[in-house]
């Protein structure tokens, strides 16, 4: 009965979307208010829909309703309610309605957001928003339908993907990446809706900066987030495998980041504008493409689900949103033209400019890179793989430029510097990184990314540092305000600046975590019996005894845990396991990670002898580690700073702003 | 590339002809980008095939759920069809019937085996007494070594094996009547009209 409703939802909610798309263009045409306000109603309607089917689905896992496929597939009697309820996006047919309930979810919030305002722009933002709703609603109700029934009824199942059940963290990791994944239909629909009205001037720009950065926060913590499962959980010691679906949850926050970038241009300057088009269909698409290859087994990966019927539906929106969107580019290109040109070859401007050039190639080469193997294939080439190596050396020497960028652009004026200023400006900064590198030559370190991040970081930590103090000075001395005062008063007041200040800090701070966690940490692999030692990187390690035992909360979980005492910088015993769950034939890591601010004692048990009681473990010691999930924070905190709606200019408008999905918050806001 | 399209078309230097041939841009983009895409289908990264196909099935003596012992050598003289499988499996329901009805029609010229992957006897019973029990025997693997020889990635993978014991074919989850049909044709044997 009730999985029977589900399904009925999806399919109103498909013929909902159809009505929203057919209203929202006919109503803007006509200019008819009417149906314009039904168009909008429409939307609610839908996102009330898939929530609908979402509770159900949410139900039928938490009462075990082995009737449906999707429950016997991916649920057990014995599956605690915490993992059968995030079980929603543990397969192929939920987390497409679970992306279909954030997709109406932002397209609700877009429309009510705007519904007295942009009366031009409106309309088609809402017919792109349904158009893409309808897409999601056909799938569910043709080839991914998760209501599908099964008779005979099963009386148990496998329960959930075993890595999703080894670790709460699937609880966080997904939906923040789900969130970013769906946010960027938003500004794709503003895209299409200017470029269709030929509004084309800086009012999209302006909506859609706003609306890009939400999805890109959340996109941000969720690949930061899904590093750390990743290192938490497969028990590799690393955090980043250029996995193919990594890298397509990092090409569309590659373009998203070139677009943050390239907009202020386009709204300060009016230049850059069809390429701030381009960058945001190419996000659009890149999510798209994303879930394409998550989600049809094209390539091989982790996260590959089983081959299904989805492929072509995918491959068919991908083909129609990057051809019709790139025709509609090419056809408004008369348009587009810029207000004026970038003024001087040293000035902001240029520097945006090389910004997006460099953001550009790191997303060529991990495109690339991601589809090489497909490529070979299409020629005839047999099968190949693309490791970490190759996208490590090529997206080094970039990503090493974009931070030197990082801390030249900012400080440079808009339209053009002389010589003389930016030696004023940049001479100290230059001079602090050489001797940050002579510093940690000097300390003997000789591994040369580390070493290069480090001086550039200082380089551009320096310069931020300066403008920082300067200007808090300044405004101090102007308004007799203390410097903690001065400094929170000017950052409120230039949020998108100190904002974006603060999102580079936490970007530096990961380039220097990542450096040296990469080159610089140690490991060693021995097998023990109890009572024996080993010694790691200043670390004793005592293996003291051997154990099987079903899980408390789950007893058809076997784990296998040898339990270690360890001594060093930190001291403590930790037990470290390997689980054998009916859902995988392998057994699954449950790696223990000792976390402190230098570095990490990251314990894994690869293999076992019951009987001897021996088993054989892989430590490692990553330095550093810690302050990638801290700099990923601190990204994500500028960036909401920057967006944080103004309390003081716009008072009325801050209680609608506020329902605007925003992860932090500052203290004061 | 895009970066010149940043300037505007009005100014553009060769305008007549870029005005011409832009449209070119989009298949120049899309084109490659589906081709590309498109070669992953009908792969499923799922399976590799099996290194057991043409070579004798890996043998095995296992204790059934009804007590007595059953090894490879005693099942060999006839076509065989060895199912791997477990009572927690779901897609296991679903072939179950597909099997009885293979016993059904191919009778005495087809032999059976169920071997049970990581699951316990109280558990086969269980399904057995509710789905219905074929009368071939159910072996129980409790080491999991056999799966581990068969190359079992994860129940329910059925193989194929001929009379004189070869490996012939494998079936990644639940058989269908056609795919028993067709494997066993394969081995020369039909089906009772």
């Amino acid at each position: 009965m009730l999985p029977t409703l589900g399904h009925a939802a999806i399919v109103v909610g498909l013929a909902t979307s159809v009505f929203a798309v057919v209203a929202f263009v006919v109503g803007g045409r006509r200019a008819d208010a009417t149906l314009l306000a039904a168009a909008r109603r429409g939307i609610y309607l839908t996102f009330g829909l898939a929530l609908a089917a979402s509770l159900v689905m949410v139900t039928s896992l938490l009462t075990h309703d082995f009737s449906v496929l999707y429950v016997a597939n991916n649920n057990a009697t014995t599956t605690p309610p915490f993992f059968s309820v995030i079980s929603l996006w543990a397969a192929l047919e939920g987390s497409i309605l679970f992306w279909t309930l954030l997709l109406t979810g932002y397209a609700s919030l877009v429309i009510y957001r705007y519904r007295d305002r942009h009366r031009q722009l409106m309309p088609w933002t809402g017919a792109t928003l349904a158009a893409i709703a309808t897409f999601f609603f056909a799938v569910m109700t043709w080839p991914g339908n998760p209501f599908i029934r099964t008779t005979p009824v099963a009386t148990e199942g496998p329960g959930p993907n075993a890595l999703l059940q080894n670790n709460p963290f699937m609880g966080l990791h997904p939906p923040l990446l789900y969130l970013g994944y769906t946010g960027m239909a938003v500004p794709f629909a503003f895209g299409i809706a200017a470029l269709v009205t030929r509004r084309t001037n800086e009012e999209w720009l302006a909506i859609v900066r706003r609306w890009t950065i939400v999805p890109w926060i959340f996109l941000s913590l969720g690949i930061t987030a899904g590093a750390w499962w990743s290192y938490e959980v497969l028990g590799w010691g690393g955090y980043w495998a250029w996995d193919p679906v990594e890298n397509a949850a990092l090409l569309p926050w590659l373009t998203a980041t070139a677009f943050i970038h390239a907009s202020m241009v386009a709204e300060r300057r009016g230049a850059l504008k069809v390429w701030s088009s381009a960058l945001v269909l190419a996000t659009f698409v890149l999510t798209l493409v994303g879930t394409f290859l998550t989600r049809s087994g094209v390539v091989a990966s982790v996260h590959s689900f089983t081959q299904s019927a989805i492929g072509p539906w995918f491959l068919a929106a991908i083909v129609i949103s990057l051809g019709g969107g790139l025709s509609l580019l090419i056809w408004r290109l008369p348009d587009l033209h810029d207000r004026d040109r970038p003024a001087a070859t040293v000035s902001r401007e240029s520097a945006f400019l090389f910004n997006n050039v460099l953001f550009l190639g790191l997303t060529f080469a991990v495109l690339f890179g991601t589809l090489l193997p497909l490529i070979v294939e299409l020629f005839g080439g047999g099968t190949i793989s693309v490791g970490a190596p190759w996208f490590d050396r090529v997206n080094v020497p970039i990503f090493l430029a974009l931070v030197f960028l990082m801390g030249v652009g900012p400080a440079l004026p808009w339209g053009g510097t002389s010589w003389k200023t930016a030696q004023e400006r940049f001479g100290i900064p230059i001079l602090a990184g050489v001797a940050a590198v002579v510093l940690v030559l000097a300390l003997g370190m000789r591994a040369p990314a580390p070493i290069a991040t480090i001086g550039l970081a200082v380089f551009v930590a320096v310069v931020m540092g300066d403008e920082v103090v300067r200007g808090t000075r300044v405004r101090g001395r102007a308004r007799h305000e203390g410097p903690p005062t001065a400094l929170w008063r000017l950052a409120t007041r230039n949020r998108r600046r100190y904002g974006g200040y603060l999102a580079h800090a936490g970007v530096l701070v990961m380039a220097i975590a990542i450096s040296i966690s990469a080159t610089l940490g140690t490991d060693a692999t021995a097998t023990l019996t109890p009572g024996q030692t080993m010694q790691v990187a200043g670390y004793t390690l005592t293996y003291r005894d051997f154990a099987n035992e079903a899980l408390p909360d789950n007893a058809s979980v076997i784990e296998h845990r040898a339990e270690i005492a360890y001594a060093g910088p930190q001291t403590g015993t930790l037990t470290t396991a390997l689980r054998d769950y009916p859902s995988s034939t392998t057994p699954i890591a449950t790696p223990a990670v000792r976390t402190s601010l230098g570095e990490d004692l990251y314990v894994t048990l690869i293999a076992y002898d019951p009987t001897a009681k021996s088993a054989t473990l892989h430590v490692f010691v990553n330095p550093g580690v810690m302050w990638i999930w801290l700099g990923g924070g601190i990204l994500g905190l500028g960036a909401a700073f920057a967006i944080w709606p103004d309390r003081r200019r716009l008072p009325a408008e801050v209680a609608e702003e506020l329902t605007a999905p925003a992860p932090s918050a500052p203290a004061e806001a | 590339m895009a970066l010149d399209q940043a300037q505007p078309s009005r100014s553009w230097p060769r305008g007549a002809l870029w005005r011409r041939l832009r449209w070119i841009v989009v298949p120049i983009v899309v084109v490659p980008l589906t081709a590309v895409l498109f070669t992953g289908f009908g792969r499923d990264p799922s399976v590799i095939p099996s290194p057991l196909i043409g070579k004798p099935m890996p043998s095995f003596s296992l204790t059934a759920l009804d007590g007595h012992t059953v090894s490879s050598a005693e099942l060999a003289g006839k076509p065989l069809i060895v199912n791997f499988w477990a009572s927690w499996c779901a897609p296991c329901v679903q072939e179950h019937p597909v099997l009885l009805d293979t016993a059904r029609r191919y009778g005495e010229r087809v032999a059976i085996v169920g071997i049970l992957y990581n699951d316990t006897a109280e558990g086969a019973a269980g399904f057995l007494a509710r789905y219905g029990d074929g009368g071939w025997p159910d072996l129980l693997d409790p080491s999991g070594g056999t799966a581990v020889s068969f190359g079992v990635t994860g129940p329910p993978e059925t193989f194929f094996v001929d009379a004189s014991g070869v490996v012939r074919g494998k079936q990644f989850g639940p058989v269908t009547a056609d795919v028993v049909t067709a494997q066993l044709a394969a081995l020369g044997v039909k089906a009772t009209p």
